[in-house]
């Protein structure tokens, strides 16, 4: 496979509500990313975004969202029902075919006009969970208990990712929710939903994020640190949360080794670590040795915008390599119940 | 969100053989500043647009934007438009009575190209013609909901080129037919 960079990124803030539609704030970070990557919009070769249409109960709102991209002359561009992660994925392997040099993919949601434990139950099993209204907090939790269960991370452990977290965000003008935060006051908050406290839960966030890959040639003529994507891989597990062993994720385990993770020590890891157990999991299936720093930014627990949370994990790692020194950094992006789908890249410096 | 009641026809101990479930998701959203100042306008029986410095489209409601010039507007690019125009696009509806359907006899939806400065509204009613009569280069003015009575309830980010509540329809002005050579490219 042919090394493909990433040559810019930008992200909007996280909003609890965005004031504005999803067009209009998509518009300046796909602006941002194509000046950061000092490139001219007609550059771009291929476009992919990634969005839901039932976050903001719009029909065909993806359509709106190409407003803010430049879709005039006409442009060549796709769209997945996913994550931005896996927007980015369909333009690395668009990429690979070598006729075109630069890819524009993002990610954007609007989560806050509808009831998100309403809308997630969609995603199931529509004969026995679906109707049993079973939300992401609650699978979570089926999930935390279960580690809980096995020894496997502690509730202690859990609020100590949350104050970490939360605590590294304050660096990250862009996150939703930081601070500094005492671990015993934060177990001494009451259950939400038994293991998971309300800080064990991300928030819910109205954002975006784009990215700019390049092909090699490409990059070096225009991008003086180009964060090379070495390997990419993603995987799902059976759907029936009933099937899986929720205590590991064999997905992750498995796209991790095929993305090449074990090869070379790893500086920095950005994980979409949505529900704070959830670290430890990813921790053990990516096989991360003790000192590598995970979610400088403060991760999906400090900001949280769906569909944009996974390619942000891509856009923060690149930042981690281009900006602060790091050489090389997993990203990771998450996808269906309980971590069902996982995506792993491994990316380098020079 | 919520399941059905079972329905006490059914012998329970039949097979299963389908199963309802109907369900509804509600969304709450919040009219954005661009759109507000339309809804404002409407309310004072004017129409808004933005016209793009660039390339001079007019954007009604108006966007934030011109998406083929990827340029931002703003309330500097504020125009107020004609309550006048033309028909450019039409489709006559024949309803068919699913659930939630309100009409019964066939209606047209036409797109309304209004005059100098611009800018088009789509999926307008027409009042007072027949819809055998609806054609292309029909010039049409606007039929005003009395001011005390206009609602801007019904409008909301995504409503494009509504303006439900304070519009009641378009009517013939009994002005010639304009020719179509003279709005060509301005379909939608
Ligand atoms: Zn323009």
């Amino acid at each position: 496979m042919a090394d493909i960079a990433i040559i810019g990124y930008s992200q909007s803030p996280s909003w609890r509500e965005a004031e504005l539609t999803e067009p209009q704030f998509l518009f300046p970070v796909i602006s941002e990313a194509i000046d950061h990557a000092k490139i001219e919009r007609r550059e771009i070769g291929f476009t992919c975004a990634g969005s839901c249409d039932y976050l903001s109960g719009q029909t065909f709102a993806f359509v709106m969202n190409l407003e803010a991209v430049g879709a005039w002359p006409p442009i060549s561009e796709s769209h997945v029902e996913m994550d931005g992660a896996w927007a980015l994925y369909e333009a690395w392997v668009r990429l690979q075919a070598g006729d075109i040099d630069t890819a524009l993919v993002f990610g954007s949601g609007k989560s806050s006009p509808g009831n998100l434990s309403e809308i997630y139950p969609l995603q199931l099993d529509p004969y026995t969970l679906t109707p049993l209204g079973v939300d992401p907090a609650s699978m979570a939790a089926l999930q935390a208990r279960a580690l809980i269960d096995a020894g496997l991370v502690t509730e202690r452990e859990m609020a100590q990712v949350v104050a970490r977290n939360r605590r590294d965000a304050m660096n990250n003008p862009r996150a939703q929710v930081s601070g500094d935060f005492d671990e015993d006051a934060l177990l001494a908050e009451p259950y939400l939903t038994a293991p998971l406290r309300k800080h064990d839960l991300p928030p819910i966030s109205d954002g975006a994020c784009a990215v700019i890959l390049a092909t090699a040639d490409k990059a070096r003529a225009v991008c003086e640190r180009p964060v090379w994507i070495r390997g990419i891989d993603h995987r799902i597990e059976v759907h029936q949360p009933g099937m899986r062993d929720l205590t590991v994720s064999s997905s992750t385990q498995i796209a991790g080794k095929n993305a090449g993770v074990g090869n070379a020590p790893v500086d920095v890891a950005e994980l979409c670590v949505s529900f704070s157990h959830e670290e430890s999991v990813l921790r053990r299936a990516l096989g991360l040795a003790e000192n590598v720093k995970v979610n400088p930014s403060g991760g999906p627990l400090s900001a949280n915008p769906l569909m944009a949370v996974g390619i942000s994990r891509f856009a923060e790692a690149a930042r981690q390599i281009a900006e602060q020194g790091a050489h090389r950094a997993i990203a990771h992006a998450s996808s269906g119940q309980a971590l069902q789908q996982n995506m792993v890249a491994v990316l380098e410096g020079d | 969100m919520s399941a059905s009641l079972p329905d006490e026809t059914i012998d329970p101990n039949a097979p299963v053989a389908n199963m309802d479930y109907f369900m509804a998701l509600e969304f709450k959203e919040t009219i954005c500043p661009v759109v507000q100042r339309y809804t404002d306008g409407l309310l004072a029986g004017k129409i808004i647009g933005h016209r793009c410095s660039q390339c001079g489209l007019v954007y009604v409601p108006p966007r934030g934007y011109c998406p083929i010039d990827v340029l931002e507007t703003t309330e500097e690019d504020e125009v107020e438009l004609a309550d006048r125009g033309i028909v450019t696009n039409y489709t006559v509806v024949t309803p068919v009575q699913y659930y939630g359907q309100e009409a019964t006899e066939p209606f047209a939806k036409v797109s309304v190209l209004l005059d100098e400065p611009g800018g088009m509204l789509s999926l307008q009613d027409v009042l007072e013609v027949p819809v055998e009569q609806v054609r292309i280069g029909m010039r049409l003015e606007a039929v005003w909901v009395p001011e005390s009575d206009r609602t801007v309830e019904e409008i909301g980010n995504r409503s494009w080129g509504s303006a439900d509540g304070c519009i009641l329809g378009w009517r013939a002005t009994g002005e010639p037919d304009v020719p179509p050579d003279q709005f060509n490219d301005r379909v939608f």
